[in-house]
């Protein structure tokens, strides 16, 4: 990797005198978005020192979803402790940081307001630069992480229970989304049919534990948007399918396998999403597909594009489960790039919860 | 010894800088303060002008609310990584002791009073003490007409101070001379009040616990409330 001096331009986090942000920057990402209280210490952008994740599954489990003014309440409770522990499992000080990253959309208002208030308030403290990381852009760099010889260009697939993007990403900072779901994104089609089925919450992984049970051909799900041109998906009718199927089959006095409808519904997916992946690296002549986000988390979907870049020789990396789902390591490698590019925010930074993902 | 104090969780944001010589530096914005926007340049500023450095602080202290959710969680959040950065001591004290500490020197019993917002008010009770204030009350969110009935029951004269008084005055007025409406400067709690207050239990080394200190919500989130009643419905059918 070669050094960048970056000069910071005139906001109110003064950075130390000019410096080089080799590979042994510190930076602290900080993490609040959605339902995961997150802090991490990533040395040079790509070695994670420490990664600690609060979950707050157990907290929205009994409504189902996620419920934002709990979520925000549960932030405020773990995140100054999730930052003592990630600085201690680093082994490194406050004092030791060059830098604070977090999150500042797109998610809950309520939630990124907490993470961006005590990212600018350490870095101000110290008098280190601040830095407001796009989640997307995040989960985007969790590739960076898992495979040192990873690099840009890659095509990138995020799929989780808030975004369903196909995003060519040719350089730092310079994304092109190909694709987008029109309704639903992937996680929450999980969700939703994992609701109506009954399964525990967070139904994704339940799901994909029932699919391994399943006959993935047992029903034939539409697949929307297979034999469109466009590169965009859509999950509302797949969803709508699977509940018609089920009501019909009680009406009709007839047994349902749940593990039969889980596995089918999963397949659905997964063949729209791989297809349209494949369509996409043709079209941009990418040699690499990186998957992120929870959804990436799933094997089915996991099995499917391994198989298919396999057919096509295409590289894929897939992060691990813990950097898969939302996580502040991912947002202090990207905001590494982004110190790196010079992009720093104000003191003043405030969230965005509908942030894009294109700048 | 300097004290910053941050006071978000009403309409009117406020930080301020002081010891036990008193406030040396504050910064206040009225009305459509962007919490977020305003808060940490807010503070840069009250360090440049009164020459002093994030290093000088040995204390951090913060209005809990009862408020505004965003506002007390930006003003709680900030306090509590800058006592964590800064490895000094953090004090936390309930907004509405704020209201009742600025109009101490009355004889009468202060009742100080916040905008609840869904026609409710937060509110409690105080006494005058040797120095200070003395709480009498719970914290409480109730409509204003059983605040009205409390106040009306009290058999004392009471000062009605904040900006949940200056809303409902009419219900309250209807008492008479039992109940006195404080004026528009006495509506808010205010960062320079806080900090009068917090450096003696600072001195006292009466801090608050970094990783358990939070915003003073007084309300159930409404989904939990929601949660909690067809929960009940159904037990009881
Ligand atoms: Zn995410």
């Amino acid at each position: 990797m070669t050094d960048t001096i970056a000069t910071a331009p005139a906001v109110a986090t003064a950075p130390r005198a000019l410096q080089k942000w080799d590979d042994r920057v510190l930076v602290l990402g900080i993490e609040t978005s959605c339902d995961e209280t997150s802090a991490a210490v990533v040395k040079g952008g790509r070695e994670i020192l420490s990664n600690v994740v609060a979950s707050q599954t157990e907290l929205h489990r009994e409504y189902g979803g996620i419920v934002p003014e709990i979520a925000a309440r549960a932030h405020i409770e773990a995140l100054t402790p999730v930052i003592a522990e990630a600085l201690v499992l680093a082994d490194v000080t406050f004092w030791d940081l060059d830098a604070v990253a977090a999150t500042v959309g797109p998610g809950l208002v309520g939630s990124l307001l907490i993470g961006i208030a005590e990212g600018k308030s350490i870095a101000a403290a110290l008098g280190l630069p601040f830095i407001g990381v796009n989640h997307l852009e995040g989960h985007i760099y969790s590739n960076l992480l898992v495979d040192p010889a990873a690099r840009w260009p890659a095509l990138c697939l995020i799929v989780s229970g808030g975004h369903t993007l196909i995003v060519d990403v040719s350089g730092h900072a310079r994304y092109e989304i190909l694709g987008r779901t029109l309704d639903d994104a992937a996680g929450e089609a999980f969700d939703k049919v994992a609701r109506f089925l009954g399964l525990d919450y967070p139904g994704g992984p339940e799901i994909d534990r029932l699919s391994l049970l399943g006959d993935p051909e047992a029903v034939r799900f539409p697949r929307a948007m297979l034999n469109q041109d466009g590169l965009d998906v859509s999950y509302s009718g797949l969803k709508t399918a699977v509940i018609n199927y089920v009501r019909g089959r009680e009406k009709a006095g007839a047994q349902i396998s749940v593990p039969d409808v889980a596995a089918s519904f999963q397949q659905a997916v997964v063949d729209v999403q791989v297809a349209k992946t494949m369509t996409a690296a043709e079209r941009t002549g990418a040699s690499r597909v990186c998957m992120c986000g929870g959804v990436a988390a799933n094997s089915g979907l996991r099995r499917g594009m391994e198989a298919a870049c396999k057919e096509r020789g295409l590289e894929l990396t897939v992060p691990p489960l813990e950097l898969c789902t939302d996580n502040a390591a991912m947002i202090a490698a990207c905001g590494t790039e982004m110190l790196r590019a010079g992009e720093l925010s104000g003191l003043d930074a405030a969230p965005d919860p509908n942030l894009p993902l294109a700048r | 010894m300097l004290v910053l104090g941050i006071e978000t969780s009403t309409p009117q944001a406020s930080v301020a800088l002081g010891s036990d010589q008193g406030v040396i530096a504050s910064a206040l914005v009225a009305r459509g303060a962007t919490y977020n926007e305003f808060l940490l340049p807010a503070i840069t500023f009250c360090l440049n002008c009164s020459g002093s450095d994030w290093r000088n602080l040995t204390g951090v202290a913060v209005g809990l609310g009862p408020g505004l959710y965003t506002g007390m969680r930006v003003g709680v959040s900030t306090a509590k990584a800058l006592a964590q950065a800064l490895a000094v001591p953090i004090v936390g004290i309930a907004s509405l002791d704020l209201l009742a500490y600025e109009v101490r020197y009355s004889p009468k019993t202060i009742c100080a009073v916040l905008d609840a917002r869904r026609s409710e008010v937060f509110h409690a009770f105080y006494r005058t003490s040797p120095g200070g204030i003395q709480r009498m009350t719970e914290y409480r969110v109730e409509k204003p007409g059983q605040l009205a009935v409390g106040i009306g029951s009290r058999l004392e004269e009471v000062l009605m101070v904040g900006n949940g008084a200056l809303l409902y005055r009419d219900e309250f007025e209807e008492l008479g001379s039992v109940a006195e409406v404080g004026t528009m400067s006495h509506a808010f709690p205010d960062a320079r009040s806080l900090v009068e207050l917090a450096v003696p239990r600072l001195i006292r080394e009466e801090f608050d616990s970094l990783f358990e200190l939070q915003p003073l919500y007084l309300r159930r989130s409404a989904k939990r409330i929601q949660w909690d009643r067809i929960r009940q419905a159904r037990s009881a059918s």
